[in-house]
């Protein structure tokens, strides 16, 4: 019941006392805008979104929705990378359907972006961005962090190496998910940062402590089990199975200034050039949007001067290497090196 | 003087319609980088195991219950069939995931009851859950078939002095044996081209590879490899089609009184295939969704679910019609019959990647229901043609030739005596498409109008996010559906009992 509160709350904004993060927030609203300092959405808009996150992206277009009642948004939600090659394919076959594509990996925004459908950023919606996160055509709307969740019961903090090129020298046994998109972000963000002979000999070293899971919920859900030491996964599972299990034994480390600790991004880009398409990408970069996927999806804001979520270690987010997120979209040579050291 | 056959000619559209997603594929895989790699040998033996175990599985489960629901009186006997098809409009996915989730150690049955249970994973979890959702491919066209068979040769087997059990094996068996393959190589294609199970339960299948592909922006290397999955796909059904089957007289269906303890037993293992293949996932939604809390729920969304599906399997049952009976014709009619089945073994994501390319050629219907209902209609035309065929199969020819002699028309010979006697297979095929078209993901997102939610987008979204709680609503719905689709489907059969 709880979600359908914050959905009225965050209808009725201005009330942002209701906001469990609303307080945190608003106190060094920096880059941050309020959604009642936006021009009203009127008009048709269509949206390619890229996964659903269970609802949770559905409560803030519900919400837009509710605020905007002469805008008529159709969503169509489906894999990240299925609708980019669906995107892909409309335009070469001369059919456009989407005015804005919001994906959950920065990787189909590339591809996107690469074929030429992306519209430029406009100034207004930039200006608020995290530095570093501040792209021509595209806005990172919310991040997630790759962390090692780890057993309690099994392991001390003080056992996990805060480097993770050192991870393979540990004796701890590990949960990863090759075949998961956001666990080859992170090697191909080890191969930009490390190279590829580093990267296939951390592949090497990991290979025999490792044990595979279909997916990072299923990494998270092994940790808790007590089936691995610790696990490769990003931050948003683990604080989500807490939410549902408070007692499990289960806790995030972070490494330090490394892919271990990569800060990637969901993100929203225009595919036409309208105020409208524009004033839409403002909205999900506002305070109360921001605030509220930290909250309740517990994901990483990416406007200045909004608060982490709160289950977050303050550790997080806090080293992020540096790095272009859309050249993360170069998987394929990570995919060669990944079935080289045999992991795939 | 004779005639051409009319359903060739029906057919060969269909079947080319059919092969046009194939040829987007080859036309999008001509990019790929590398044709074959030597590291895919052993993905590829994988798949052929699980696919093999699956098979073997769902045989020993489905032909002893379909000769149960054929033949058995049972109380509440629609009941009992429902039961057992609702395993076919859970999403496999969802029952692999449930299974990782209740079994091994610091499961959720551990958990809750405190029994400690083996682990459910590897070729062999891969295996029991793929089974338990597919097996009821086999047991609805076997009933089907046995549904269709004359009593008295069962009688004589058992007046020469054969036990019931031999009386089945020997004289019953082997003359449906067309409606169990038909079953089997639905399983088999089922098993190969899914994706979900092997890669939770950890098996390295070959769709994993082409997963893998597609994810890493590699869509024209996964359309290559799923092409290299049709080598496979056509080898089985090679395979199926050597096997002939005898003309079949109609007459009584058999009835059968078992003992109190056969009886009790058969019901027991019903009970216990359901409640692994359904009640396992629900009763788990149910005990997240006391943890996390109830959601809203949009009721549109089942009526959505529930119309497509129906269209695409009234759609489906028409158009199997002419490719079914265009089997039975001659190596022509066999061919484009066997050319149906090539796109139920490509995976459904790049399946459904392949039917965008195709819907964008006619751009008034892109993303509209109706090519909604046409792409369930294209992934699972073999479903209502495997049922119809294997019904139509054992049609005796001479009593069409006697209608026609009597001064019937084609078309009135055709509506009088081939239809009604291939009934049933129509019922089967059409419950079959509807429970798969309800469960169908990748190709609902691609194509569906934009905003056209179905309970299998739901469950997709809420599976996603890690929300399972909230999967119990849409999950709930999506069995009571298909079993109520599945009763008014069945119902086709009643009062047909030729005597």
């Amino acid at each position: 019941m709880q979600r359908r509160e914050l959905l009225r709350g965050l209808a009725a904004l201005g009330l942002l006392g209701s906001w469990p993060m609303g307080a945190l927030g608003a106190g060094n609203a920096g880059g941050a805008v309020s959604v009642d300092e936006l021009p009203a959405l009127e008009g048709e808009l269509t949206l390619y979104l890229g996964r659903g996150e269970g609802g949770l992206y559905e409560d803030v277009i519900e919400a837009i929705r509710k605020r905007n009642p002469k805008l008529t948004l159709n969503v169509r939600r489906g894999p990240t990378v299925a609708l980019a090659n669906t995107l892909v394919a409309e335009a070469e076959a001369g059919v456009q359907q989407a005015d804005l594509f919001w994906a959950v990996d920065s990787g189909s925004l590339g591809l996107v972006s690469e074929a030429g459908l992306a519209k430029p950023l406009r100034e207004t919606a930039r200006a608020g961005l995290r530095e570093g996160f501040r792209y021509e055509d595209w806005a990172p709307v919310s991040g997630r962090v790759r962390t090692l969740p780890y057993n309690t019961d099994r392991l001390d903090p003080g056992q996990i190496p805060d480097s993770i090129m050192a991870l393979p020298e540990t004796d701890l046994s590990v949960g990863w998910a090759p075949a998961y998109g956001s666990f080859q972000s992170f090697v191909t963000a080890m191969r930009l940062l490390e190279g590829d002979k580093a990267t296939r000999d951390w592949l090497r070293g990991m290979k025999d402590r490792a044990r595979q899971y279909a997916g990072e919920l299923g990494v998270v859900m092994g940790v808790s089990r007590g089936e691995v030491d610790i696990g490769l996964a990003n931050h948003y599972y683990t604080l989500r199975l807490k939410a549902g299990q408070p007692d499990a034994p289960l806790e995030l480390a972070f490494t330090r200034n490394d892919a271990g600790s990569l800060l990637n991004a969901s993100g929203v880009m225009a595919l036409r050039d309208t105020d409208l398409a524009h004033n839409f990408i403002r909205y999900l970069l506002t305070q109360e949007v921001q605030s509220y996927l930290a909250s309740e999806a517990y994901e990483i804001p990416m406007v200045e001067g909004v608060a982490l979520p709160e289950a977050l270690p303050a550790a997080a987010g806090d080293n992020p290497p540096s790095i272009e997120l859309t050249r993360l979209a170069d998987v394929r040579p990570t995919l060669k090196l990944m079935r080289e050291a045999g992991v795939l | 003087m004779r005639q051409w056959p009319l359903s060739p000619i029906l057919a060969a559209p269909v079947a080319l319609v059919a092969l046009l997603p194939l040829l987007v594929l080859l036309d999008l895989g001509a990019d790929a980088e590398s044709l074959w790699d030597p590291q895919w040998l052993s993905v590829f033996g994988q798949s052929i195991a699980l696919t093999g175990l699956t098979v073997l599985g769902a045989l020993l489960i489905g032909v002893p219950l379909a000769v149960l629901t054929a033949y058995v009186k049972l109380p509440a006997q629609r009941l009992w069939l429902v039961l057992l098809s609702a395993p076919l409009a859970m999403p496999s996915y969802i029952g692999a995931f449930t299974f990782y989730a209740a079994f091994g150690p610091g499961g959720e049955v551990e958990q809750l009851l405190g029994l400690p249970t083996p682990d459910m994973r590897g070729l062999l979890g891969a295996a029991v859950v793929m089974t338990l959702y597919t097996f009821p491919f086999v047991l609805l066209t076997t009933r089907a078939s046995l549904r269709s068979l004359d009593a008295s040769v069962l009688d004589a087997a058992r007046t020469l002095g054969l036990s019931l059990p031999g009386a089945l094996w020997r004289a019953v068996l082997p003359r449906v044996r067309r409606g169990i393959a038909a079953g089997a190589l639905l399983v088999a294609l089922y098993t190969l081209s899914d994706f979900g199970t092997p890669a939770i339960m950890g098996v390295d299948t070959f769709t994993r590879v082409i997963f893998v592909e597609y994810n890493a922006f590699g869509l024209s290397q996964a359309a290559m490899l799923s092409l290299h999955l049709l080598a496979i796909v056509g080898l089985i059904l090679f395979m199926e089609s050597r096997l002939g089957t005898e003309r079949e007289h109609p007459g009584r269906t058999l009835v059968l009184h078992p003992g109190r303890w056969t009886l009790g037993l058969g019901i027991a293992i019903v009970l216990v295939v359901f409640s692994l293949a359904v009640g396992l996932p629900m009763g788990l939604f149910g005990v997240w969704l006391a943890r996390d809390g109830m959601s809203g729920f949009d009721p549109t969304v089942a009526m959505n679910s529930a119309m497509a599906a129906l269209l695409a399997a009234l759609g489906a049952v028409l158009l199997a019609l002419p490719v079914a009976f265009a089997a039975l014709t001659g190596r022509f009619g066999r061919i484009m019959e066997r050319v149906t089945y090539l796109g139920f073994g490509v995976p459904g994501i790049v399946m459904g990647t392949a039917l965008v390319y195709l819907g964008l050629q006619v751009t008034v219907l892109y993303q509209t229901l109706f090519l909604l209902v046409m792409a369930y209609i294209l992934r699972f035309l073999p479903l209502a043609v495997g049922a119809v065929r294997s019904t139509a199969a054992r049609l005796d020819a001479h009593l069409v030739q006697s209608a026609r002699l009597l001064g019937a028309s084609r078309f009135e010979a055709f509506r009088r005596v081939s239809l009604p006697l291939t009934v049933r297979g129509m019922a089967a095929g059409a419950a079959l498409v509807f429970l798969e078209a309800m469960r169908e993901l990748p190709a609902t997102l691609l194509l569906r109008p934009t905003g056209f939610e179905t309970l299998a987008t739901q469950l997709w979204q809420v599976y996603e996010a890690g929300y399972f709680g909230r999967a119990a609503v849409p999950g709930l719905l999506l069995v009571l559906i298909s079993g109520i689709g599945l009763v008014l489907m069945l119902s086709g059969e009643r009062g047909r009992n030729y005597a």
